[in-house]
């Protein structure tokens, strides 16, 4: 029988060397030897995880192996998941995730929610083309501390900065930070249209919500 | 600002620009193509839309732009779904901004041996863009290069399955992917022999090759070899070749000029120095000013030091340089901003003077407070 550490090691092998069918039987073994979900989380899919990142910032990976190894991930959780304790699943900080309006480019947005649901944050995805409403109406609706916008098409670049108006008209501005990133989107971009950060990939997606969330007071983050 | 028409009016003509730097001879100016795509749109007032289903319009548009700011390359060319769509993918089409992928030709991997290589005569908006090239060469072609743009074989197959299916079949099922590029490549060279037989280029677009992407190893396995067909077809038939790659491209330039091509354009988060010092003495490099951040957020001053920028960097490349942006900008880009590109590469004139070159930074900085 294999010790936790053991096995922690191998959960997160598996999803940085994009084992995504092997993951949900080495999850299970896991669970079955009594060990705490949380862990296996933490300590094993997430580190794997923030592995594949590493690998992608050094060139050694690139989106096709990124995506395999967050398939194991999402694998490994799908078994680890249910045997969270209630309070083990709360009080996180949530995170309200899409790709504006006009555009249906969503791999870059997929990586940044994989990374931060990685990193422990509560997101919730509206995936692409999204009608710019229904960012205010997520936000409301959940309390949202963090608003992600992405674009690929610089067609669509205009639709970020009317969000951010929308939340002014709606007196909400200040209860959540917005950031955006994608293709076509700089910091100059960024600062013109208000946004309260950027980031160049999703690595560095992680580091700024990490930054923004730790430090309310602070101002223009990239 | 002058009135562009004013300005391109003692120039000379495109072609006749290109001719004599072919034969070492003086010129007024570079070339320059800031790359105004589905903007024309803009200057010529029209709906995007229009380009899906007319002609007239889209060769209209193209011509329209060219006229008001002379720059030196005309292209058809709307968006990366033409080829997919004529294979039987699904594309949204908004009223007046660029198409998308609604939904690819095949879910299953098992269905890729029905999908067939398309007929530009027939499928899609293929006859569509070939009935506005013809419009295109009969109206300017006798001044400036007319191309027409087609999606490069390894890109198009992501839009077949799907991309991000596809990407994971690169690990999963190596076999699959090739099938797909094969039945593209078909595609791309079908369409290429019509562009061809219409008088007009084929450029290539390969954005799914870029770095950013995928890693050199995939290119080199499932892209390349197709590209390189496709590259020689067209080489064959007495056509050079320009490429563009989207997002980071430097392992894979000297792949990119060991196939032959005319010229490389880069995007700006490649470097324009470190293309011309690894692939500069083969090809003529195009590029790189940030479409995004600079010629749609900026300012005329940001376009014209950008400009600049790219000409100090590599004016002295061995097989030529292009002040270009970066990739097509922004519908909605400033026109003025455009203007701006073009009006810097007069005033820099040729033979390009280091020196001048220097003044001209400087004097920009301090008009926009930087010195």
């Amino acid at each position: 029988m294999k010790n936790q550490e053991e096995l922690l090691v191998a959960l997160s092998d598996c999803v940085l060397n994009m084992e995504d069918e092997t993951v949900g039987e080495v999850a299970q073994e896991y669970i079955d030897n009594g060990y705490p979900a949380l862990d296996g989380i933490v300590n094993g899919l997430v580190v794997g995880m923030q592995g594949a990142a590493e690998l992608y910032e050094q060139e050694e990976y690139f989106i096709p192996e990124l995506l395999i190894c967050s398939d194991a991930m999402y694998n490994g959780l799908e078994v680890l998941r249910p045997h969270l304790d209630k309070c083990e699943s709360q009080k996180k900080k949530k995170i309200v995730i899409g790709v504006v309006e006009g555009d249906t480019h969503d791999i870059g947005k997929n990586l940044v929610r994989i990374m931060l649901e990685a990193a422990g944050y509560e997101m919730y995805d509206l995936g692409r083309d999204v009608v710019l409403q229904r960012f205010i109406d997520k936000t409301k609706e959940i309390d949202a501390d963090i608003i992600a916008m992405s674009t690929l098409m610089s067609t669509t670049m205009p639709a970020m900065g009317k969000v951010i108006e929308m939340l002014e008209a709606e007196g909400i501005r200040d209860r959540v930070k917005v950031i955006i990133g994608g293709a076509p989107i700089s910091l100059a971009f960024a600062q013109k249209i208000g946004a309260d950060g950027y980031s160049a990939s999703a690595v560095e997606a992680v580091k700024l919500v990490d930054r923004l969330l730790a430090t309310e007071t602070s101002k223009f983050e990239a | 600002m002058a009135n562009a028409n004013m300005n391109s009016l003692n120039e000379m003509k495109p072609l006749e620009r290109a001719a004599a730097m072919a034969k070492g001879e003086t010129i007024d100016r570079l070339p320059c193509n800031p790359n105004v795509a589905n903007g024309v749109a803009r200057v010529y007032g029209c709906r995007i839309s229009e380009f899906n289903s007319d002609a007239k319009t889209l060769a209209a548009a193209q011509i329209a732009s060219y006229r008001h700011f002379g720059y030196d390359s005309v292209r058809i060319f709307t968006d990366l779904f033409t080829w997919c769509e004529a294979m039987g993918s699904q594309v949204y089409f908004p009223d007046d901004a660029t198409a998308d992928l609604a939904k690819p030709a095949i879910s299953d991997i098992k269905d890729i041996g029905k999908l067939e290589p398309a007929d530009p005569y027939k499928d899609g908006r293929l006859p569509v863009h070939l009935e506005a090239m013809k419009y295109l060469i009969d109206e300017v072609g006798h001044e400036v290069g007319c191309s027409g743009g087609v999606v490069g074989p390894f890109t198009n197959s992501f839009f077949l399955l799907g991309v991000d299916e596809t990407l994971k079949l690169i690990s999963k099922n190596p076999e699959a992917v090739h099938a797909l590029c094969r039945v593209s490549l078909q595609t791309c060279k079908n369409f290429a022999e019509a562009v061809i037989n219409a008088g007009l280029t084929p450029t290539i677009s390969e954005p799914m090759s870029s770095c950013t992407v995928v890693s050199p190893k995939t290119f080199r396995e499932f892209s390349a070899p197709y590209l390189q067909e496709l590259v020689d077809f067209i080489k064959s038939r007495g056509k050079g070749v320009i490429m563009h790659i989207c997002g980071k491209t430097n392992h894979i330039w000297t792949d990119i000029a060991a196939m032959g091509v005319n010229g490389f354009s880069i995007d700006n988060v490649a470097s324009l120095t470190d293309c011309k010092h690894a692939i500069g003495h083969q090809v003529r490099i195009l590029g790189n000013i940030d479409p995004g951040g600079i010629v749609y957020c900026g300012t005329p001053w940001d376009v014209r030091l950008g400009t600049l920028q790219g000409i100090a960097e590599c004016y002295d490349s061995p097989k030529g340089y292009t002040p270009m942006s970066g990739c097509s900008l922004p519908v909605e880009t400033p026109l003025a901003n455009i203007q701006a590109m073009m009006d810097t590469v007069r005033d820099v004139g040729y033979p390009v003077r280091p020196e001048k070159l220097d003044v001209m930074i400087a004097d920009c900085k301090k008009q926009m407070g930087m010195l």
